[in-house]
């Protein structure tokens, strides 16, 4: 392994031999340390989750007003082993009761996913069971399963919207998908986190927007709706943004009133029918019959609600899952990770994170 | 009682298995080895070949530092999850300690230097004392200039020792005769002193916190110290 230029890189290196009977009852410790979220998850059958445990940093991050990536690697050092310690108790559970350790292999932030690589490879060592890389992303789409129902979730057109993703994604099942779509510049929720810091708000920004939204008129800014009649499922949202700040700094100079309601409303709307008309377009693009929304942005009541009455008239299936699944936790790492197993995948000790692992 | 040692907080990464009765194994790399993918197959190399496994591990040593933080937080970030899922007792010791047991023989003044990268070092003052070595002075960093001028000060012979004094070798060396320069292999934190230092401190139950124990980082993150700055700029 050694070569003359050092250490050769193992992405995750993937085998390919079951090496148990991956029935219903198998238990799984999920761990997701990618961003700014130490979370840990025990998860029973890949959908029946017994605990799902998240140790936010934002009041951390708060004063720097975004996340500052050497103190999100330094609060993982610190929080992971009470929380996976708490994950455990929670579900009653041991660590010699489970069956093998899923984690977050990329992408995100380095320094933060070497952490929870190290903790998962550590304890899938010692038990001497499976330790399985997950992708964040693919964890996202798996969130799905762990709403309590028992349908079939693929395929699906899933949009996956965060502070660092905007995708669409065609899901024909289990580890094959096409991305269909995606930010060519900021993520949704970088968007909305940078509109908000520019109109003073308090960080993190999204569920501020989404809050004084609710106050304000949407028809009251004609923002741009960037690419929305163009073919393909791309979008773009430093337009937006740029439209957003010429507004206000327009306004101030005229020493016109502003209504902060009035813009963040009029913002999260432009941002809501854009990704309404991309993602319908994708999903009869692909012909399927659902559409599944994931990802920190999915919390965001004006996107919940326009995807939900677009997929009625439609005449399609619309699944979102509960915040708290659709923000990072662990459990969805799990979920994701047993349905690795069940296929025969597993990672090698070996295998180091990667902070821009691609979905495919 | 067999504990094992990790300690990867500069580019050479190792680890150790041993007893108060001596070592029993060891696997070392210094290339700049992505520790991720250096630590447990190298722990499971020393398992193997003494034909242990980890149920005979009763303790966990991990170094914490000062050194590079990745290095440091997948050290400790691995060395916490062992101890947390063996249930066994973990102590956290620092880099540069580690770095001074090796040459506690030395009637010098002892400075261990580690290079802290971005032009300064990772220091501490240690002197030989009956049963041990003790250290001076708190650990601490600066440029390797202004170390130098603090020793060349001292009317005191010193031996400085860590990657730190090779690497900034000519800032010492103008220091003159005063100065001894310890070996290359006592450049780097070893797993093997590491785990020497931890089987005392096991017996006496001097044990640390497996949720409050975290690396020694001595620095700020750049982007505080930035931030520290412009604030003090603008209440200026
Ligand atoms: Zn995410």
């Amino acid at each position: 392994m050694m070569s003359e230029s050092g250490w050769t890189a193992h992405v995750p290196m993937l085998y390919s031999e079951p090496v148990q009977e991956w029935d219903e009852d198998v238990l799984v410790l999920g761990i997701e340390t990618s961003c700014d979220e130490t979370s840990a998850a025990i998860v029973r059958g890949g959908r029946n989750i017994l605990s799902n445990v998240i140790a936010s940093q934002v009041s951390l991050h708060g004063e720097y007003g975004g996340i500052v990536p050497e103190i999100a690697a330094r609060a993982h050092v610190e929080a992971l082993t009470p929380v996976v310690g708490q994950a455990l108790r929670a579900a009653d559970c041991t660590f010699w009761d489970l069956d093998a350790v899923a984690v977050t292999l990329g992408p995100g932030l380095i320094g933060s996913l070497l952490v929870g690589v190290a903790e998962a490879k550590s304890i899938a060592a010692v038990l001497d069971v499976p330790f399985v890389g997950v992708n964040h992303l693919e964890g996202h789409l798996y969130s799905n399963l762990l709403t309590g129902h028992d349908e079939a979730i693929w395929p699906a057109v899933a949009l996956v919207i965060s502070g660092g993703h905007t995708m669409l994604v065609h899901a024909r099942g289990d580890g094959n998908y096409e991305v269909l779509g995606g930010t060519l510049d900021d993520a949704a929720g970088e968007a909305f986190d940078k509109v908000a810091r520019f109109l003073g708000l308090d960080y993190p920004g999204g569920p501020e927007i989404d809050r004084l939204s609710l106050l304000g008129d949407p028809q009251a800014v004609a923002f741009p709706r960037s690419m929305v009649d163009e073919p393909g499922f791309d979008v773009s949202y430093s337009g937006l943004k740029t439209a957003v700040i010429n507004y206000v700094r327009r306004a101030e100079s005229r020493g016109e009133p502003l209504s902060v309601p009035d813009i963040a409303a009029s913002f999260q709307q432009a941002v809501v029918d854009v990704q309404v008309a991309k993602t319908m377009a994708a999903a009869r693009h692909a012909g399927v019959e659902r559409v599944f929304l994931c990802g920190g942005v999915a919390a965001n009541s004006g996107l919940r609600s326009g995807l939900q009455a677009a997929c009625r008239s439609a005449g399609m299936r619309f699944l979102v899952p509960p915040v708290e699944l659709c923000t990072d936790n662990a459990a969805m790492i799990a979920a994701c990770g047993t349905a690795m197993l069940r296929r025969g995948l597993y990672s090698s000790l070996e295998a180091a994170p990667d902070p821009s692992l691609p979905l495919v | 009682m067999l504990v094992l040692g990790i300690e990867s907080s500069t580019p050479q990464a190792s680890v150790a298995i041993g007893s108060e009765q001596g070592m029993v194994a060891s696997a070392l790399v210094s290339r700049g080895a992505s520790y991720s993918e250096f630590l447990l197959p190298a722990v499971r190399f020393c398992l193997d070949q003494s034909g242990l496994n980890y149920r005979n591990i009763g303790g966990v040593a991990v170094s914490l530092g000062p050194g590079l933080f990745t290095g440091m937080r997948v050290g400790v970030a691995t060395a916490k999850a062992l101890a947390q899922v063996l249930s066994v007792p973990i102590v956290g010791l620092a880099s540069l300690d580690i770095v001074a047991h090796e040459v506690r023989h030395s009637p010098k003044v002892i400075c261990v230097v580690i290079d802290a990268r971005r032009g300064e070092v990772f220091y501490a003052f240690y002197r030989a004392s009956p049963g041990g070595i003790q250290r001076m002075t708190d650990y601490l960093v600066d440029k390797p200039e202004r170390l130098a001028i603090r020793m060349g000060a001292s009317p005191e012979d010193a031996l400085v020792v860590g990657n730190g004094a090779l690497v900034y070798r000519e800032v010492f060396e103008e220091l003159g005769s005063s100065i001894e320069f310890g070996s290359m292999s006592h450049a780097f934190p070893d797993a093997r002193p590491l785990v020497e230092l931890a089987v005392p401190r096991m017996f006496r139950e001097e044990y640390d916190s497996l949720y409050q124990l975290k690396p020694l980082y001595l620095r700020h993150s750049a982007k505080r110290i930035q931030w520290e700055r412009m604030r003090g700029s603008r209440s200026a």
